[in-house]
């Protein structure tokens, strides 16, 4: 997308402080444990980045999808929008934001159901329990949440760009788009600038490969200090993920998330 | 529907504004996804535009044009540009089942260039018409260098102050544009109103760029002067009736609006325009050959500006590489000779109420291009149905404007002797 980065609402008015994060997170965080909080933001990054590749959109897309869904929920509740809905909200509404067009309300939907079936069976014993007119009306609060700041800078394009600019191999690069993309499971996204992710990650991948890199971020005029706290965030996921099993774990703290007083709808009964 | 207003609960609406906050006054526009209105801010009195957002097509939610629009105008800040302030919404509640209308806010600007060229106690000096193409090619800098494409450029989307600053608007049919590492782009060629709408256009191009929006700003130029837009019948064949037209284009619109360029700007040729040849409706389009190019000899009786003629001619190259760009322009010899560009606000200032070209008084009129337009109506994309309704709201306008110029209504076609010149 075109435009500057540090005139865009993403600088502007979407680097949160790591206290509003908490602050914010106060209510639910009553009821779900420190712990389970990030577990169920990775499932539903999941199941983004799932419900993505299964109706083949672009990384930038799901990347998109996935911010935005972390916006919402850094300023509302758990309780306010089942994340089971606002996931496909926030893949639909990703989509025409970032010109892929409109996905169809059928094609949608029916994704879906397949990949809560085939894929989250573990989660879900039950179908897919929305239909389209919830996503529209869902998009709508989405919408209005993120006061319609729609322009996400994502860590992509300056990581390939610094890559290049080292020289860097083309696995180097490769395990550094990985990262970039494990990022987006953290609230990292919320809390730098894209182009913080994108060193932090391009260091990481350096690291693992061995590449010397000290040259050219001794070059950098930036606060390592932030893309240090960048690498913890992201390290730290590497180190939930080593000691929790999602399949056995996720359906009970789902159970968990607060609900609206009526329960969404059952399948069929319109 | 039991429960369903229970699916979300605890949800409180702190970030968009409701719109209560405004007072609506009256309507003074149609965009392209959406009607506009004169309100005024019932605590600060500030008198604003409020663009709705209208929700056409209850499948595809909130409209790909409005969120484009948005998100444009979003990262746009520019004295040329209008101003997006905020967006306001009403309350969500079971009778608009829960979804709101969202509102579109603007800083208000009193008069759009159509409706100023309507109103022939409107006059313009050669020096206010540099101010106003000065302006407006800065816009187009700007934007352009932003990588953005407005894609809708015609006189009604250009809003000019009471105090003279002219402001681009409508951005429901921009995009954004890359140069991929040499990949040609793929975006959708119905775009553009289908008086402004440039060659490469027509031709079917897909991989075109900000020169799609030079030549819109070449036609509204040479309007400054004919007072009406140029490449329609009217203007460019006004000899020949009616029915004969009729027989000879009978067809598509896009295929008669490529005979009028030709007629004005010469013959489309791979030797003016190397690689047309190329372009998907090269060959299914009857390109009219042997015409000369004259597009100076024209305008000559209406624009007597040489520089003014020489600046029209290169904002109407047929080959969109070779048409001037908005940097360039802005440094041709027009802007920078005698009389120099000036403030447009002393000669506005005795105008009180403002000019909408939606606004201007219906008068009884010929519906000279009715036939046409809805041929061109019959298009698939979503974008291209925006450009069709803009281009037929263009054109039924725009035959108000066409017949308040001329009272007789039996002369179905204008000829040019009978064009208002004698107001230079």
């Amino acid at each position: 997308m075109a435009g500057n980065f540090w005139h865009s609402s993403h600088y502007q008015q979407w680097i949160l402080e790591k206290q509003d994060l908490i602050h914010q997170r106060q209510a639910d965080l009553e009821i779900l444990t420190e712990d389970e909080y990030p577990k169920l933001m990775i499932f539903f990054s999941n199941l983004i980045q799932q419900l993505g590749e299964t109706l083949k959109l672009r990384q930038q897309v799901i990347a998109t999808a996935t911010v935005f869904m972390k916006r919402f929920y850094a300023r509302n509740s758990l309780k306010c929008i089942d994340p089971l809905l606002l996931a496909p909200t926030s893949v639909f509404l990703a989509s025409k934001v970032e010109e892929f067009g409109v996905i169809s309300n059928s094609r949608l939907i029916s994704t879906c159901q397949t990949v809560i079936k085939n894929k989250f069976g573990y989660a879900y014993s039950q179908e897919f329990p929305f239909r389209m007119n919830h996503v529209l009306e869902c998009e709508f609060y989405l919408l209005e949440s993120m006061d319609c700041c729609l322009i996400v800078y994502q860590p992509y394009r300056p990581l390939v760009q610094y890559m290049q600019d080292l020289g860097a191999e083309s696995e180097v690069l490769q395990l550094g788009w990985k990262i970039v993309n494990d990022s987006l499971r953290t609230d990292a996204c919320l809390l730098f600038a894209p182009y913080e992710i994108a060193l932090a990650c391009m260091h990481m991948a350096c690291v693992v490969y061995q590449k010397d890199c000290k040259q050219w971020f001794a070059e950098l005029n930036c606060d390592l200090d932030r893309i240090m706290e960048i690498t913890k965030y992201i390290l730290n996921l590497y180190e939930l993920w080593k000691s929790y099993d999602e399949r056995k774990e996720i359906a009970s703290i789902l159970q968990k998330i607060p609900k609206p007083s009526t329960q969404p709808p059952q399948p069929g009964s319109r | 529907m039991g429960g369903r207003e229970k699916l979300y609960e605890d949800l409180h609406f702190p970030y968009c504004d409701d719109v209560v906050k405004y007072e609506k006054l009256d309507k003074i526009g149609q965009g392209t996804f959406g009607e506009v209105f004169r309100a005024r801010n019932r605590k600060t009195r500030k008198i604003v535009a409020l663009k709705k957002v209208l929700m056409e097509n209850e499948k595809e939610g909130f409209p790909i044009t409005a969120l484009r629009e948005i998100k444009i105008l979003q990262q746009l800040k520019h004295d040329n540009i209008v101003k997006l302030n905020e967006i306001c919404r009403t309350k969500p509640s079971a009778c608009n089942k829960f979804r709101s209308t969202f509102y579109l806010v603007f800083d208000f600007c009193e008069h759009d260039l159509a409706g100023l060229l309507s109103n022939y106690n409107v006059k313009f000096s050669l020096g206010e018409i540099k101010k106003v193409m000065q302006q407006l090619l800065e816009g187009l800098y700007y934007i352009h260098s932003s990588k953005i494409l407005h894609r809708d450029m015609k006189a009604a989307n250009v809003l000019i102050t009471k105090s003279g600053v002219l402001k681009l608007a409508d951005f429901g049919l921009a995009r954004a544009f890359s140069h991929r590492n040499g990949q040609p782009n793929r975006y959708t060629n119905r775009v553009v109103t289908l008086w402004y709408r440039p060659p490469e256009l027509l031709l079917g191009e897909r991989n075109y760029g900000p020169a799609i929006d030079v030549w819109g700003a070449g036609c509204i130029m040479a309007e400054m002067w004919t007072r009406t837009p140029i490449m329609q019948d009217k203007f460019i064949q006004p000899s020949k009736s009616k029915e004969v037209m009729n027989l000879i284009f009978q067809g598509s619109t896009e295929q008669h609006q490529l005979n009028l360029i030709s007629q004005l700007c010469g013959s489309i040729t791979p030797d003016v325009w190397p690689g047309v040849e190329n372009l998907p409706f090269f060959s299914s389009m009857e390109l009219a050959r042997n015409h000369k190019r004259k597009v100076k000899e024209r305008l000559k009786t209406y624009v007597r500006d040489p520089y003014a003629c020489d600046l029209i001619d290169k904002m109407l190259a047929l080959d969109p590489s070779k048409r001037i760009d908005s940097d360039t322009a802005l440094n041709h010899d027009f802007f920078w000779s005698d009389p120099l560009p000036c403030d447009l606000g002393k000669m506005l200032s005795h105008h009180q109420h403002s000019m909408f070209e939606f606004l201007a008084p219906p008068r009884r009129g010929r519906q000279q291009q009715q036939q046409q337009v809805q041929q061109g109506s019959n298009v698939t994309t979503a974008s291209g149905s925006a450009a069709a309704t803009s281009a037929l709201q263009q054109q039924q306008q725009s035959s108000r404007r066409g017949a308040q110029q001329r009272s007789s209504a039996s002369a179905s076609v204008a000829s040019m002797s009978s064009c208002p010149e004698r107001i230079f």
